[in-house]
């Protein structure tokens, strides 16, 4: 927890934020309209006697009352996606419509890629890239388990990934997972400012690379679970001051969930005054693990 | 357009579409235009279905989902596929009631009798396509692959 106390004067409410992360986290889902609807897959919990309730933000988000939830038939049929709740936002704030052509640049183990292809119902192309072997081997298997026909999956360095134009594009970041703390402790052992340093350069030329594969008009979405502003509002703000305003900060909010504004300073550097727009979430403001998003627009 | 490199052994193909989807008719009853909306690739014993859309001309590890993958003259289709379009399955089709579903869901093998043509059948539990079971001389073996199977009666909820 020691590593966290840097971060005392811009969480509000640091000793509620301390408390809850002794807490574990709420078991969460998202239905997968591929293969179901939402009526249908209430009622199916219903009749099961599966204790659950509903996301009051998402009307696709459940909390579970299952100790494990990866034996229900609902998720083993890819009706449900285990899927934590913050982790629901991004894919909700790149907003992607049917007919869309969209990048998931770092999109394993899929969670994202399946909710954008929801979202597009199917219709419209996913490219789910995903450097690592090994990972990718999740990402399809979440793929075919949720009946997503309309990603195809590429192993490129997202930072070279070759030249095409997307509508949308979303970076979900490798990064030093802080926020997920409250799912496994041990990630705050593995945090410290260097890696945090290690990890913008690659954050920087993931996120400028998405920006030069997006089509003008078109929506990037930046996200990590990580609190280090050396990850998030830094990453942005360097590639924002890099475009030279070809891009710009879009409100990255999300109607019904609590969140804290973007930095515009941080340990005596100024960010873009755009950079607000940003939204970071902390667990004790909705019960789930921490997170940060930046929705950016290309002129 | 093909993706990938034509001399890249591990390049995707076009499929005719006409020719996997006529496969699936003869086999479970499925009609030909629930397939119209889809195209399909080949790479080298796989076919995989993918939504109808033009891809652009990158390296691809996977191409949507796995359809059906063929060994000389025969073809097997994947569970995963089944989930898809096997909803509309007229013929080799196999309805479980919960317990013979469970021992489906863990792996297993049991004798049933159902009538069936011997091969590979759709098989259902509760109106749900479970996946793909294989089906001869009065016994169905299931084919769910390792990670979708659930072991351990007393954890199943169905």
């Amino acid at each position: 927890m020691d590593h966290l106390e840097r971060y005392r004067s811009i969480i509000p409410d640091y000793d509620g934020f301390l408390d809850i992360l002794a807490m574990p986290l709420p078991t969460t889902a998202r239905i997968n309209t591929l293969k179901t609807d939402r009526s249908c897959l209430l009622d199916r919990l219903d009749r099961a006697y599966v204790a659950y309730t509903c996301l009051e933000w998402y009307p696709l988000g459940l909390r579970l009352g299952v100790e494990r939830p990866g034996k229900m038939i609902e998720h083993v049929l890819g009706h449900i996606h285990i899927q934590e709740e913050v982790s629901m936002i991004p894919s909700i704030v790149l907003d992607p419509r049917p007919g869309d052509r969209v990048l998931d640049l770092c999109g394993a183990p899929g969670s994202k890629t399946t909710q954008i292809s929801q979202a597009t119902e199917n219709r419209g192309l996913i490219i789910a890239n995903e450097p690592s072997l090994a990972r990718i081997t999740s990402l399809r298997s979440n793929c075919e388990r949720l009946g997503a026909v309309n990603v195809a999956i590429t192993r490129y360095d997202g930072r070279r990934f070759p030249q095409q134009q997307f509508d949308r594009v979303l970076v979900d970041a490798p990064c030093s997972s802080e926020g997920m703390a409250r799912k496994d402790p041990k990630v705050l052992g593995r945090c410290s400012l260097k890696r945090s340093f290690d990890l913008q350069v690659l954050q920087i030329g993931l996120l400028k690379r998405a920006v030069q594969l997006t089509r003008s008009g078109g929506i990037i979405v930046y996200s990590t679970c990580t609190y280090a502003p050396e990850e998030n509002e830094a990453v942005v703000d360097d590639v924002l001051r890099q475009s030279q305003d070809t891009v710009c900060l879009e409100k990255a909010s999300v109607q019904g969930l609590k969140g804290c504004s973007g930095l515009t300073e941080w340990n005596g550097t100024e960010f873009c005054d755009e950079l607000k727009h940003c939204v970071r979430y902390y667990p004790h403001q909705n019960d789930t693990g921490g997170f940060f998003v930046a929705r950016l627009v290309k002129r | 357009m093909s993706p990938g490199w034509s001399k890249d052994r591990n390049a995707f193909e076009l499929e005719d579409r006409s020719k996997i989807a006529r496969l699936w008719q003869e086999r479970f009853g499925i009609p030909m235009q629930v397939f119209d909306c889809f195209c399909f690739y080949r790479r080298a014993q796989n076919v995989w279905a993918f939504s109808d859309m033009a891809l652009p001309k990158l390296r691809y590890e996977a191409i949507g989902l796995r359809m059906m993958n063929f060994k000389e003259e025969h073809w097997k289709p994947t569970s995963c596929a089944l989930q898809v379009f096997g909803r509309h399955a007229t013929k080799n089709v196999v309805h479980l009631p919960s317990e013979q579903s469970r021992i489906f869901f863990a792996g297993k093998s049991q004798v049933l009798e159902a009538k069936v043509e011997p091969g590979y059948v759709v098989v259902f539990y509760n109106g749900d396509v479970l996946g793909c079971g294989l089906y001869s001389h009065g016994t169905l073996v299931s084919q769910l692959p390792k990670e979708s199977r659930i072991i351990g009666d007393a954890e199943m909820d169905i």
